[in-house]
């Protein structure tokens, strides 16, 4: 097997692109990943779209072979990869081993999603077909709502309170506010949103006992990698970032068929597979994005994959350890909170903010000093799929 | 413009009374203070400068909203319609939000719009609930017949309070209104009505001082923007 | 008329973990044998939240929805009949009935419901 490196990111603006389509928007990403890899005219050997709904949202599918000809790409292999909202880690994995087996050398993996084509009812039926068509779909389900039952759950098991969520929701909304990537730059306030009795309206129950303010936006977005051997990324013209480790893991379709609903197995075995293939420990890490569909979720994740112990995630955030600056910054681009949640290009997208953090592009506001070691876990379903990802600087 | 007073007298209609609607400061999700205050005749011109950049905005309906916003504040500056009033939201002195509707009789309101300029906020939800707390609380009325021209606007009124549905036409040609009566508001104002007051004089002097408002593309780029949310 | 809840929950016959809905092969123990049965007596409330943005086809205000565990094990997600979910507490004992949970094409779609005892 051969190591895998990143030559080339980037992404386009989240938000609601009503301007864009799909096709436009995949296009976009794609290009500026091209190009940051500096490929200039040369082709890729293949093409990995990752995508949860173009069947759904936009009537349209085959949208591989559609992007490889619009981006001049032929006769690049081109293939659809849809894992629900893990499907941008699930298609870096694809890439990652197409090129480690040494069948490919160039590959590109673009992530995109258009949800904001139709109305935010859609959108939630659109997320929740994801869900048991007869055990759960029927019944009104949406993500959010196991989301909330999960956070009651949490709450009442480990203690999590409303004050640990908001502590992820005012840090995610803050450093979203300085990314220009980020659907969402807007800083919230304690006072507005938790404190104030007018709270009720600014923040009202979403998904009890989830507010507004802890779920992500629902988004329109692409972003995009080139991946090739390390051997031949140490030759381009970016600091190379080495993909070290990789997990992927699932769990049951329901949730009602967990021994333990609050114990999320699939990012823990996501997780440890990666660090071992990396051979470093949770420790080792300098800035993670993990999947914050719902603060809890980040809370969570950061104890199922060994920054925490279980139970401390909610007082670790409350403490600021996760912040900028803190003991393990966590989701420094806003995370899907702010950044924004279309759920394709997510995978990718927090693969991408890594590669800025480890290659030290950011401006000083947002870059972790010294980042070498950075790590992603992308949250499919209610976690019955996950993908994690370690991701190292290549010093040059 | 010339005005026939004699010719007037006969073409304005008559007015029912009207008490005042009392300001009220809300904390916004971004720390920011919104004034919700009445708006006088001579406010319209100004209002009319922000409402105006909405008329070209497709998205969520703000051209539909805001075209038919701009004829009743017309006809309300130029005393074409009974009984209107008109409900401003201001955020450091800038236009936010625009609410209107008027008194069918004393007992009866009719809902007109809801425009709100800067989103991602509940600045719509906060000014519709005032408008229904006008209707409710202050002019003492039994029931406020509502239709919605925008999905946001359904979901945020009619599912959100929830509203009831009735078969009497709304007067602004749409479908059969729904009907807010003063038990539902009543049952939904602890969740939905919101507000400080009095307003401490600095905020009030500084929204009545002036009505400021963005230019066209700010306002613009707040609705249909990339970042619209 | 009261309808039978119908649902069919699994019994691996080789180990004797209770599925539902149906797998091919049991989650313990691989076994490919199982024994249909009914979710029996009253239920005992495990998780609950209430959904205030719903999903097209679901014009009310909130919906609140659980999941809840059979006198006989069987654990299966269902809407909950409450006013408010503060009158509910996990553990809590639920009555189970079969009626419509939504409207499709036209159609009731019936699935479970759940009413707390008092």
């Amino acid at each position: 097997m051969r190591d895998v490196a990143i030559i080339g990111a980037g992404m386009i603006p989240f938000g609601r692109r009503d301007e864009d389509s799909l096709m436009d928007m995949l296009a976009y990403a794609s290009l500026k990943a091209l190009d940051d890899a500096g490929l200039g005219d040369k082709s890729v050997d293949a093409v990995y779209v990752a995508n949860m709904g173009a069947g759904i949202l936009q009537h349209q599918t085959s949208i591989a072979s559609s992007l490889v000809d619009r981006l001049s790409l032929l006769p690049a292999a081109a293939d659809v990869v849809e894992n629900g909202p893990a499907s941008g880690g699930s298609a870096v994995k694809n890439g990652l081993l197409a090129v480690a087996s040494g069948y490919y050398d160039l590959v590109l993996v673009v992530g995109g999603e258009k949800m904001r084509e139709v109305t935010g009812w859609r959108a939630t039926d659109f997320v929740a077909t994801m869900t048991h068509p007869q055990a759960e779909y029927p019944y009104g389900i949406t993500l959010p709502g196991m989301g909330g039952m999960f956070t009651r759950l949490y709450m009442e098991k480990y203690g999590v309170t409303r004050e640990h969520l908001l502590a992820v929701s005012l840090k995610n909304q803050e450093m979203g506010a300085l990314n220009p990537y980020a659907h969402v730059e807007m800083t919230l306030d304690r006072e507005g949103i938790f404190d104030s009795p007018h709270a009720v309206v600014n923040n009202p129950l979403a998904a009890d006992p989830l507010h507004l303010y802890d779920l992500c936006p629902v988004s329109d977005g692409a972003a995009a990698l080139v991946l090739c051997p390390l051997e031949l990324a140490k030759k381009m013209a970016k600091v190379p970032v080495l993909i070290a480790g990789f997990g992927q893991a699932t769990d049951t379709h329901t949730l009602q068929e967990r021994e333990d609903p609050t114990d999320l197995k699939a990012v823990t075995l996501a997780a440890r597979q990666a660090f071992e293939m990396a051979r470093l420990k949770p420790g080792d890490i300098d800035v993670a994005e993990l999947h914050d569909a719902f603060t809890i979720l980040e809370i969570a994740e950061s104890e199922h994959v060994g920054f925490f112990k279980k139970g401390e995630g909610g007082k670790a955030a409350a403490a600021g350890k996760t912040r900028f600056g803190g003991q393990i910054p966590i989701n420094v681009s806003g995370g899907l909170k702010a950044r924004g949640h279309p759920v394709g290009a997510t995978g990718v997208a927090q693969i991408v903010d890594i590669v800025f953090q480890l290659r030290h592009e950011l401006p000083g506001n947002r870059q972790v000093k010294n980042a070498r070691y950075g790590l992603t876990v992308n949250f499919g379903g209610f976690g019955n799929n996950v993908t994690a990802f370690v991701l190292k600087r290549v010093e040059p | 413009m010339p005005v026939d007073l004699e010719l007037e007298a006969v073409l304005r209609p008559p007015q029912l009374p009207m008490s005042p609607y009392p300001p009220k400061v809300i904390v916004l999700a971004n720390g920011k203070k919104m004034v919700i205050r009445q708006a006088v005749r001579e406010d319209v011109p100004a209002i009319l400068k922000s409402v105006h950049p909405c008329l070209f905005i497709e998205r969520d309906y703000y051209d539909i909203v805001s075209a038919r916003l701009y004829g009743e504040l017309l006809a309300w500056y130029r005393y074409r319609v009974k009984s209107e009033y008109c409900l401003l939201g201001q955020v450091d002195g800038y236009l936010v939000g625009v609410v209107n509707g008027r008194l069918e009789n004393e007992k009866v309101g009719m809902s007109y719009h809801t425009l709100a300029i800067d989103r991602g906020l509940r600045i719509g939800s906060h000014l519709f609930a005032a408008k229904m707390e006008y209707h409710m609380d202050y002019l003492g009325q039994e029931e406020v017949l509502i239709v919605a021209e925008s999905p946001i606007g359904f979901r945020r009124w009619m599912i959100e309070y929830p509203l009831e549905m009735t078969t009497i036409p709304h007067e602004l040609g749409g479908g059969d209104s729904y009907r807010l009566t003063r038990a539902i508001y009543l049952k939904a104002k602890p969740r939905l009505v919101v507000g400080d007051r009095p307003v401490p004089q600095n905020l009030l002097d500084e929204a009545e001082a002036e009505i400021k408002f963005a230019d066209d593309d700010t306002i613009r780029e707040r609705i249909a923007g990339l970042k619209g949310r | 008329m009261k309808k039978e809840i119908a649902i069919t929950a699994y019994k691996c016959k080789q180990c004797g973990r209770i599925h539902y809905p149906f797998h091919d092969r049991c989650l313990d123990c691989k076994g490919r044998l199982f024994e249909p049965i009914k979710p029996q007596g009253n239920a005992r409330l495990l998780a609950y939240t209430a959904i205030y943005n719903l999903p097209w086809g679901f014009d009310q205000r909130f919906l609140i929805l659980g999941v809840a565990e059979f006198e006989n094990k069987v654990k299966a997600m269902g809407q909950i009949k409450a006013d408010s979910i503060d009158s509910l507490k996990t553990g809590m004992v639920l009555r189970p009935s079969w009626e419509p949970v939504r409207v499709q094409a036209g159609e009731d779609v019936y699935g479970l419901k759940f009413e707390p005892i008092p």
